[in-house]
């Protein structure tokens, strides 16, 4: 008899869950980088069914299919994934597209594409909420801001010994001309939160000519978007490019491969991790936080 | 009828042509001779409106030329340039045929116009084929034929101007073509037609102009306008004039 | 014979095809409907009441989705081809296209002066955002056209060749003004952009739709009344006046087609080329030059090559898209070099 009853109240406590699971969206489309990465961080990789071109890490997504560039999103093509959601930032659209997405009935969640830590919280809680994990973002999002911390109180202690190295970070499309970040991309931010000066000063990404960054003259190089990596990576540069070959950067050989990935649609979760080896390639001789420490 | 009253065109500084009084009365041809740059390409087309006029009057039918509605006026006067751009692949019929559009005649009739205009021409042979395959010489014969049918079957108060249409034509189409434009004038039509060859205009027009540096040189019947004196003078060249022995019109023989 | 085919007899068919490419356009797309539910949302469409299993999707799809972009589909392309059957005739040369007269290089500019300068400028008002691009857009093409026309009258007259070499130059200096606002945008900008350059038909909507249906079948409707004097047109400009054509005036009467036609074409659905080019060419290899066949035929022809066209754009990368314009180039390309090598041009 008692064996009965507890299988009844746990047959009840089960359809309770499973019903609750089902208040949830179960089919998950992302456009957004950042947000793609959060949502596979948070558990739901399984849940999602479709993916913008910005969502390229971790590799996995690749055999998602994609639903193109955010800004040009065809409702047909989303609806035959017959999603729940859709999450993306305000740059989604067409505009008529997402009003048939939600005529629909598709929810359209949009999160913020922001580089800061209260534009983090916000997405996080979100996501935390619609995935059923509140407790699991709650601590992904207290662990990040707390590597932040220690992120910036390790730099304030090696500005102490050594000054800010000026920065560059080139952006490299397959063949074209580099183009540097500028002051108001994620990139500067990353640069700067790492200890370092971020040398752009226009807005968004734009071609400096090779006397203009001679002027420059940076001390680190960041490059974004070869195919190579490590050393070979920055002999390509420098051979393609001999002036930066001749930069103080190019002389000392400070050439760091970074991962395109990182510098769009706001903060993801691979953040803390290259801050770290940004400061540890910023200050070669202080003491910093390895990129294994913190959890 | 269409008249040109103390004509004066200029270009620029220059004067290409000037005291220009002519008529085309009805069921006459008249032939327009000169050197090249002679100006006779420029009274055709200040004849037609073609070029603005400097000073002076052109009337058809003791109206201004410029005042007449454009259907009105592509009833009564036709116009055949020396060469034609035409870069497409209509058919024959269908080239001639545009000269027809003035006209709600109907199709029927249209079609029977147009076969009678292209014999006219000698080029009934031609109606189906492609205007693009054709040769120069039959280009020419197929524009006739338009020009033809845009005025059929030709009558009093219809003018038709013709710059060199025998240019590109052998000596057999040059004698049927113009035999087809006397033709037109015996029922009534005026014409004005530009010609290189002396003998031509000789055997088929009833008034010649003989132009030299835009001005008339002379002006009348052909054996008053072909003489020795007046070809040495305006194109410098020696000949004799006989007779033609069948035909009894001025035979031009060079020197 | 010049005309391959009867005429008659091929506008049936062409028009046959434009039936079954319409249906087509409705029928297939990345949500794969039942047949039977899409006759059902079709006839729901205008007016029966009947109900399927699928009633609300089937209704959402096929109503507020493809319908809207079969119906843009079918007004832009024949808006292209007439608009290129107009310019062929006016410049007297089968090589001509829309383009020439600077419509389409205007229209970019407009375009890119909406898009860029918006964010420049901080966003727009939400009310009037989705209206902006299009009217920059049209007012683009319109501005452009009329200077090209201004350069190419004189005395009265419209001289087509300076008019040619004009256009030329004003769509090298507005492609000038798309490069410095291309160089002034940001990354997401200049994205937004480069997808406008290439045009599509996505986002159709019955509300964006009916400023070009208006233009669509003003057009459609005013050209085939000028279809003879387009024939003459082509013997020459004195010899269409010698047959009584109000010359000047058919030719502002031509540049004002196609500026408004293009023009409205560009501002809904971007720039897609070839169709003005690649379609009166052809129909014209198949039913000859008489306008007065040549005209219906490439209307028809156009719509349906653009429904093919926008079949494959939204079918071969589903669930996202191609953008439209390079499929139309993908199309127009090898076959212009097929023209060339049979040496028909």
């Amino acid at each position: 008899m008692r064996k009965k009853i507890l299988l009844a109240c746990a047959g009840l406590l089960f359809s309770q869950l499973a019903s609750a699971s089902d208040a949830l969206p179960q089919r998950w489309v992302s456009a957004g980088g950042a947000f793609s990465e959060w949502v596979v961080a948070l558990g739901g990789e399984s849940k999602l069914v479709g993916v913008d071109s910005t969502s390229q890490y971790p590799r996995s997504l690749h055999s998602l299919p994609g639903i193109g560039y955010q800004r040009a999103l065809a409702a047909e093509g989303i609806l035959a994934l017959r999603p729940d959601i859709l999450v993306g930032s305000s740059e989604m659209g067409p505009p008529p597209v997402l009003e048939q997405l939600k005529a629909s009935g598709v929810r359209i969640e949009l999160l913020s594409a922001k580089a800061d830590v209260p534009a983090l919280q916000q997405n996080l809680t979100t996501l935390g909420q619609l995935l059923g994990q509140q407790n699991q973002a709650q601590a992904l999002l207290s662990n990040y801001q707390q590597r932040l911390q220690q992120q910036a109180a390790v730099v304030k202690q090696a500005r102490q010994q050594h000054p800010a190295p000026r920065v560059l970070l080139l952006l490299s499309h397959s063949g074209g001309n580099l183009q540097v970040a500028g002051k108001d991309t994620l990139a500067a931010w990353m640069i700067e939160q790492a200890g370092g000066q971020s040398l752009g000063e226009h807005t968004g990404y734009k071609p400096v000519s090779s006397e203009a960054m001679l002027a420059l003259d940076p001390q680190v190089i960041l490059l974004a978007g070869s195919r190579l990596q490590g050393d070979a990576a920055r002999n390509a540069l420098l051979e393609q490019n001999p002036v930066l070959a001749q930069t103080q950067a190019g002389r000392d050989g400070r050439v760091l491969v970074i991962d395109p990935t990182l510098l769009v649609g706001g903060l993801g979760p691979r953040v803390p991790d290259t801050l770290a080896t940004l400061t540890a390639a910023f200050y070669p001789h202080a003491k910093t936080l390895s990129a294994e420490a913190g959890q | 009828m269409l008249e040109a009253d103390n004509l004066l065109v200029r270009r620029g500084q220059r004067t290409v042509l000037a005291n220009i009084d002519i008529q085309l009365p009805p069921g006459q041809v008249l032939g327009v001779l000169g050197p090249n740059g002679a100006g006779k390409s420029t009274l055709l087309a200040a004849l037609c409106g073609e070029l603005p006029i400097t000073e002076g009057n052109v009337s058809l039918d003791q109206r201004k030329l410029a005042d007449w509605p454009g259907q009105e006026r592509a009833k009564r006067l036709a116009v055949l340039p020396q060469s034609s751009s035409l870069n497409f692949a209509f058919s024959v019929n269908e080239v001639v045929g545009m000269g027809r559009l003035p006209h709600a005649s109907g199709r029927v009739r249209d079609a029977e116009i147009v076969s009678e205009a292209l014999a006219a021409a000698d080029a009934l042979h031609l109606a189906q084929r492609s205007y693009l395959a054709l040769s120069g010489g039959e280009r020419q014969r197929v524009h006739l034929a338009r020009v033809l049918a845009q005025l059929w079957p030709g009558a009093e108060g219809q003018t038709l101007l013709l710059d060199e249409p025998t240019s590109m034509l052998d000596p057999l189409h040059q004698h049927t073509i113009l035999q087809a434009v006397r033709d037109f004038a015996e029922r009534g039509a005026a014409v004005m037609v530009i010609l290189h060859d002396l003998n031509l205009a000789a055997r088929y027009c009833d008034q010649l102009l003989l132009l030299q540096d835009g001005l008339p040189h002379a002006y009348g019947p052909p054996s008053e306008v072909l003489t020795a004196d007046a070809l040495a003078a305006v194109y410098g060249l020696q000949v004799l004039i006989h007779q033609h022995p069948e035909r009894g019109h001025p035979l031009i023989i060079a020197r | 014979m010049t005309a391959i085919v009867r005429p008659r007899p091929m506008l049936l068919a062409l028009g046959l095809v434009l039936v079954l490419v319409v249906w087509l356009s409705l029928a297939l797309g990345p949500v794969s409907l039942p047949l039977g539910e899409t006759l059902k949302a079709g006839l729901r469409l205008i007016g029966l009441p009947l109900e399927g299993d699928a009633t609300q999707q089937a209704d959402l799809i096929l109503g507020q989705i493809r319908m809207p972009r079969t119906l843009l589909g079918i007004a832009v392309g024949a808006v292209l081809a007439l608009s290129g059957v107009a310019m062929q005739g006016l410049f007297r040369n089968p090589l001509a296209d829309p383009g020439l007269v600077g419509v389409s290089g205007g229209a970019a500019l407009g375009a890119a002066i909406a898009i860029v300068g918006g964010s420049l400028v901080g966003g727009l008002p939400a009310a009037i955002e989705p209206y902006v691009l299009s009217v920059c857009a049209f007012a683009g093409g319109l501005i452009v056209t009329a200077i090209v026309y201004r350069f190419g009258r004189s005395n009265g007259q419209t001289n087509v060749a300076t008019m040619l070499l004009a256009g030329v130059a004003m769509t090298a200096m507005a492609g000038a003004g798309v490069g410095l606002f291309t160089y002034l945008a940001d990354d997401a900008t200049l994205r937004t952009l480069t997808f406008w350059n290439l045009g599509s038909l996505n986002g159709a909507s019955y509300q964006r739709l009916w400023p070009l249906l208006i233009v669509a079948v003003a057009v459609a409707l005013w050209l085939p009344r000028r279809a003879a004097a387009l024939n003459a047109l082509l013997l020459g400009e004195s010899e269409a006046r010698h047959l009584g054509f109000d010359v000047e005036r058919i030719k502002l009467e031509l540049v004002l087609c196609t500026a408004l036609g293009v023009g409205a074409a560009v501002a809904a659905a971007g720039l897609i080329g070839f169709i003005g080019l690649v379609v009166p060419h052809l129909m014209r290899l198949l039913v000859g030059p008489d306008h007065r066949v040549l005209l219906p035929a490439s209307l028809l022809a156009g719509a349906g090559l653009l429904l093919l066209a926008d079949l494959i754009a939204r079918l071969l990368l589903a669930p996202a898209e191609l953008p439209i314009g390079i499929v139309t180039a993908l199309i127009g390309a090898p076959f212009f070099l097929f023209l060339l090598v049979r040496g028909r041009t």
